[in-house]
């Protein structure tokens, strides 16, 4: 073992999984499914809206190798992320809201009788009107999707933070848009897998599945099947990508289990690539109505923002999503007065759901391209602009958000010069341009979803008679680097040999309980967590060291592998004898650390004010550099700068790869992904037509970190994945007006969109020419 | 998917007789088209003659000023192969813009060119199609794009046919009934649902190119992505230059026809000045050989922009650079 203390944190390392991912070592939930286990199968509604008046399964149940059928009325029990809106049901009931959602679902003996199955499956049903849009869903003689939502409103939220009325009368300019964002999936790569085992002997279940959020999926999973949490163990192998697909309990994590106690046995089940599009829980569609006032030096006197999403056919989280997108208005600039209201709607499309960047995306796109828009219009240069309006030091915004650290005028300084701003802004030659935006993000929600009172993150660490420090984590790694943080930590504290540390995840049966990888929390919530842990096993270490050397514990220093008196290190004991005198009386040693957002970050008082709060914004500038072909009408993105401040990068390496994500994901949201319907029938459910960006149009990404250190995230870290995808759409759109003169509204800007524009363009040009040729006289006189 | 017979011949005449034009039998090359289709169950086959075995079928010879190309030979050893590149380098820039890198290193010539016409209403899953009612391709009776219409519109969307045809490519074809040579152009027929003129069993063996000496020439395809997509729209263009006039010019289009196909009727501009009335007669000959329908998700009317344009930029251009 090494001599010197290990350096855990600020070290630039692969990813403690990273090896095994990349050769292909790495076992996924599907790679695990065991051999014997049965094929768990759903039947999904080629309807988007119906009265289901029988769904009949005799056939299938009767189709020899067939074990279980189930249907909607095999559970009655509603379930939903949100407590207060919870709506769906593993398998539809009475009625189905939209194509795809599940109806039945089979457990049989191979594939090809399972798919069999599904072809003997007979639905009986009244048709219902297809509200599929925006428009539709709030037409005032609409067909209502729920009982108790009337005009299909899900959620409103209206709400004034200073005076905006005020704010516009103080401006000199003022102006209004409405900016249109297509939905949007996470296209991960890993399709949704899981198996579940029901021992009939026990009455215990096991599920593995490829979750962000385990707890709630052990939560849920144990009220859908109506027996107790204890009943349940939830595992999480390796998973593939998630972005937000899987921050919520799926449906088909619980038709799996529920077809393994009705098959009394272990049921596995993949979906296909349609199916987890289906499954969906993207980022819903939006409008957004932007309103700013501005002074003629630049400075942002009042905004206004209205949102309308289309959510889709259930809750699932988006209550939470129109919230976070009126309360990131706020965080990032000084804005004194901010006035939002925000329409989440139901409509008969998959339920969308929590994506990078939650809810804050579309209006951050909508703010930052009026911003640059009016900035223009005035004359000034738009980094210019954002600086003249940054936060002046910690503070607190309108609506109750604390700001602590900023580092977003040093993120503008690193894009600015890398750039070449100033040298290329309004001078590229004809189809090329460069444009930029801002954008930021939480550091993990200050008030978790569920209120229970316990910490918001706990670490356990267990040491043993053989010296090795087991690390007990529930985080959930989804490939953002939660395991390896950890590690970094202990490491850290402790200067220990890395070959001394393992990293235990998510076995509900062994590691402590988290809330899951949701809002970018756990590098900041976990990491304090396994900071606080690893404190207190040094202490238990120093102290036992202390009664070695026989000297009191503020005469040890620590060294990793060994402790010294100190002053003279010739008196010293080794870890592990340490730890031996450690374990005498106590055995065993399971040392634990947890962490709670103080209450006073846990938002404003109104209504929805939870939402949004945080301990530490990250805060992202990039700058991008596009060509667009005049033939064909594509934008091609030559270069991008992308700065990020992340408080500290406690691994530089994998924050550079998360900016890189982040803004790769921006780019296909900007470029050219979206869902597609035919009639309410999603219709690009594959990767050959949904369009995410490869890497033939990924261009070099500059990535620059700025380190503001947070005085409360661990060794100052915030956020490092989803505060820099907000900004690419908006600075693509501000390159590609650069570049064309053309300003865009809508997105993505795919050749087709940019082509009508530059057509609608070429109409105009070639009729006030005719004019001109036939009204000389008037054009010369004007 | 369906359980299949799968056999695996070592020669082309071994492959005929295996396949023997029976009902249900097809060739499977690399497989890159046929088997997504088939796993979206839109090609019911039961019995598959793997071709990747023969030998023969993956040469490539220079012989009396023709190149000779194997239908088995991947397009990735097209595009790597000096041959090619010295003789047709047109085919080996069309070939490079198929798919992706690892589509290609399984993808053959002959899958390619074979390959099947796609539109939005049928390249779907099972479930889907179910769900939307087929259409005339494929179980079902009317055609989606064009309801009222009794034919299907779907695309051809190969990139490499269309430069075998400004070429002037012809095609060896050994079937049940005998072998055959017929230029490439004559295998293609504009119909969504039967765009390929092969006899039951007919199996291609080789395609033979004139070298490209003299001509100039270029291939460029739309696509929103920069690969792995398919056209919406490619055009392949060679052209001889005779001090300031066009000696000779052929233009052929993909993705926006049943069929890869030659501009017709260009030979009226030998001997004429590229001014700006031959491309606005360029124009409205490409306008006038495409229909692109709405069968991608990307709308018809950009389609036939884009192709008309890119016709346009690329006559010009390669004109340009053939007097340089
Ligand atoms: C995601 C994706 C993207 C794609 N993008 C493109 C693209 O951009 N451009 C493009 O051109 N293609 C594209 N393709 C289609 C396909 O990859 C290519 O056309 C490829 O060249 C097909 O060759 P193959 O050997 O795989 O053919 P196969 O799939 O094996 O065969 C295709 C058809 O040809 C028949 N066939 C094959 N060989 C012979 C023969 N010698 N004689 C008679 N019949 C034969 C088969 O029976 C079958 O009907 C794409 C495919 C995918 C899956
Ligand atoms: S063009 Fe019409 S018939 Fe042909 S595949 Fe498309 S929808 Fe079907």
């Amino acid at each position: 073992m090494n001599t010197k203390p290990s350096k855990g944190v600020g070290q630039r390392m692969p990813l403690y999984d990273g090896v095994e991912k990349v050769t292909g070592r790495a076992k996924y939930t599907a790679d695990l499914f065991p051999r014997d286990a049965l094929v768990g199968r759903i039947y999904r509604s080629p309807l988007p809206h119906a009265e289901l008046i029988e769904v009949d399964v005799s056939a299938a149940r009767s189709l020899p190798g067939v074990v279980a059928v189930i249907t909607g009325a095999d559970c009655d029990i509603p379930y939903g992320i949100l407590p207060i809106a919870q709506n769906e049901f593993p398998l539809a009931r009475d009625r189905v809201r939209y194509f795809g959602e599940p109806v039945a679902a089979v457990a049989a003996v191979d594939e090809e009788t399972a798919e069999r199955a599904l072809k003997l499956i007979r639905l009986h049903v009244r048709e219902l009107p297809i509200i599929d849009s925006i428009a539709k869903a709030r037409a005032p003689d609409a067909a209502l999707l729920h009982d108790k939502k009337p005009g299909n409103i899900e959620r409103e939220v209206h709400n004034e933070f200073g005076d905006t009325a005020a704010g516009f009368a103080a401006a000199d300019l003022v102006r209004e848009q409405t900016y249109h964002a297509a939905e949007v999936n996470h296209a991960q790569m890993e399709p949704h897998a899981a198996f579940a085992a029901w021992e009939p002997e026990r009455e215990q279940l096991t599920l593995h599945t490829c979750s962000m959020v385990p707890y709630y999926v052990h939560k849920k999973v144990a009220q859908c099947l109506g027996i107790d949490t204890a009943q349940v163990r939830v595992i999480k192998p390796y998973v593939g990508g998630a972005f937000g697909a899987r921050v919520e309990t799926l449906n088909f994590e619980i038709i799996v289990s529920l077809l393994a106690r009705a098959a009394r046995g272990a049921v596995r089940m993949q979906l296909t690539r349609e199916e987890s599009m289906l499954t969906h829980r993207g980022r819903p569609e939006s409008e957004t109505r932007v309103k700013l006032g501005m002074t003629r030096d630049g400075r942002i006197t009042a905004c206004e923002c209205e949102v309308v999403q289309r959510g889709g056919a259930y809750a699932g989280y988006g209550i939470i999503t129109i919230l976070y997108a009126g309360a990131l208005l706020n965080g990032i600039y000084d804005v004194k007065n901010v006035k939002y209201d925000g329409y989440r709607v139901y409509t008969n499309t998959p339920p969308c759901g929590a994506m990078r960047g939650h809810g804050t995306v579309n209006t951050r796109v909508a703010f930052e391209s009026l911003m640059t828009s009016m900035a223009a219009e005035l004359d000034l240069d738009p980094i210019e602009v954002r600086r003249r309006n940054r936060i002046p030091g910690p503070s607190v915004t309108p609506n109750g958000l604390r700001v602590e650290s900023y580092g977003l005028p040093q993120c503008l300084d690193k894009v600015e010069e890398a750039s070449g701003w100033r040298q290329l802004r309004g001078k590229l030659p004809k189809w090329k341009g460069i444009g930029m935006a801002c954008s930021h993000f939480v550091s993990g929600s200050a008030k978790p979803v569920h209120f229970t009172g316990e910490p918001h993150a706990t670490i356990v660490l267990k040491l043993d008679f053989d010296g090795g420090i087991s690390i007990l984590s529930g985080a959930a790694d989804v490939g953002q680097g939660s395991t390896t943080i950890v590690a970094q930590v202990v490491v850290e504290v402790l200067g220990v040999d890395w070959r001394r540390v393992r990293v235990i995840t998510n076995d509900s049966a062994v590691t402590p309980k988290d809330n899951g990888s949701y809002s970018s929390r756990v590098t900041f919530m976990v990491g304090n967590a396994t900071l606080d842990a690893a404190q207190k096993l040094k202490q238990v270490l120093v102290e036992a060291a202390a009664r070695r050397l026989q000297v009191e514990p503020d005469q040890v220093e620590c060294l990793g592998e060994s402790f010294h008196v100190l002053g003279d290190p010739s008196r010293a004991v080794s870890f592990s004898d340490a730890t031996a005198e450690a374990l005498v009386d106590t055995g065993t040693l399971h040392v634990k650390g947890t962490f709670t957002c103080p209450i006073e970050f846990q938002g404003g008082k109104h209504r929805g004010g939870a939402v949004g709060s945080t301990m530490g914004f990250s805060y992202a500038a990039q700058v991008v550099e596009v060509s667009v072909d005049p033939v064909t009408c594509r934008v091609s993105v030559d270069k991008i700068w992308a700065a990020l401040d992340c408080g500290f990068a406690i691994n530089p390496l994998a924050v550079e790869g998360q900016i890189q994500g982040g803004v790769f994901m921006g780019m296909g949201q900007g470029l050219s992904e979206q869902t597609r319907y035919e009639n309410g029938k999603m219709s690009a459910a594959n990767f050959l037509d949904y369009g995410f960006p490869t890497m033939a149009e990924t261009p070099p990404i500059e990535v620059f970190i700025v380190e503001s250190i947070d005085p409360n995230g661990p060794f100052g870290a915030k956020e490092a994945s989803e505060g820099p995808l907000a900004g690419f759409p908006a600075a693509l759109a501000d390159a590609v007006r650069d570049a064309t003169g053309l300003e865009f509204h809508e997105w993505p800007l795919t050749p087709e969109r940019i082509a009508k524009a530059m057509e609608a363009r070429e109409r105009e040009q070639r009729a006030a020419a005719r004019k001109t040729v036939r009204q000389p006289a008037t054009a010369g006189a004007a | 998917m369906q359980e299949l017979d799968i056999v695996k011949p070592a020669s082309v005449a071994e492959a005929v007789s295996l396949h023997g034009g029976a009902v249900g039998a097809r060739y499977l090359a690399g497989g890159t088209d046929l088997v997504p289709n088939m796993r979206r169950g839109l090609q019911k086959s039961r019995k598959l003659v793997d071709i990747t075995g023969i030998e023969e079928l993956r040469q490539i010879a220079f012989e009396n000023g023709a190149l000779r190309i194997g239908a088995g030979v991947t397009l990735e050893a097209l595009c790597a192969s000096d041959l090619v590149r010295r003789h047709a380098p047109l085919l080996a820039l069309a070939a490079s813009q198929v798919a992706g890198p690892t589509h290609r290193a399984a993808a053959t010539l002959g899958g390619n060119l074979m390959q099947d016409t796609r539109c939005y209403f049928y390249n779907q899953s099972d479930f889907w199609r179910t769900a939307n009612e087929y259409c005339m391709k494929a179980e079902g009776t009317i055609c989606r794009v064009a309801p009222s219409s009794s034919r299907c519109w779907a695309s051809y969307c190969g990139d490499v046919a269309p430069a075998m045809l400004v070429l002037g490519a012809e095609v060896d074809i050994s079937g049940p009934t005998g072998n055959r040579r017929e230029p490439l152009a004559a295998l293609y027929a504009d119909d969504g649902l039967q765009h390929l003129k092969l006899g039951p069993g007919d199996l291609l063996v080789s395609v033979e190119v004139p070298a490209q000496s003299g001509w100039t020439a270029g291939y460029e395809k739309v696509r929103v992505r920069g690969t792995i997509d398919f056209p919406l729209a490619g055009i392949a263009v060679a052209i001889k230059r005779e001090g300031n006039r066009i000696a000779d010019l052929r233009v052929a289009c993909t993705g926006v026809n049943a069929y890869p196909g030659l501009v017709p009727n260009l030979e009226a501009w030998r001997g004429k000045e590229p001014d700006e009335a031959f491309f606005a007669a360029l124009e409205k000959a490409v306008r006038k050989e495409i229909q692109p329908m709405e069968s991608t998700l990307t709308a018809a009317g950009y389609r036939k922009r884009v192709a008309l344009g890119l016709a346009r930029k690329l006559v010009g251009e390669l004109f340009e650079s053939a007097g340089a």
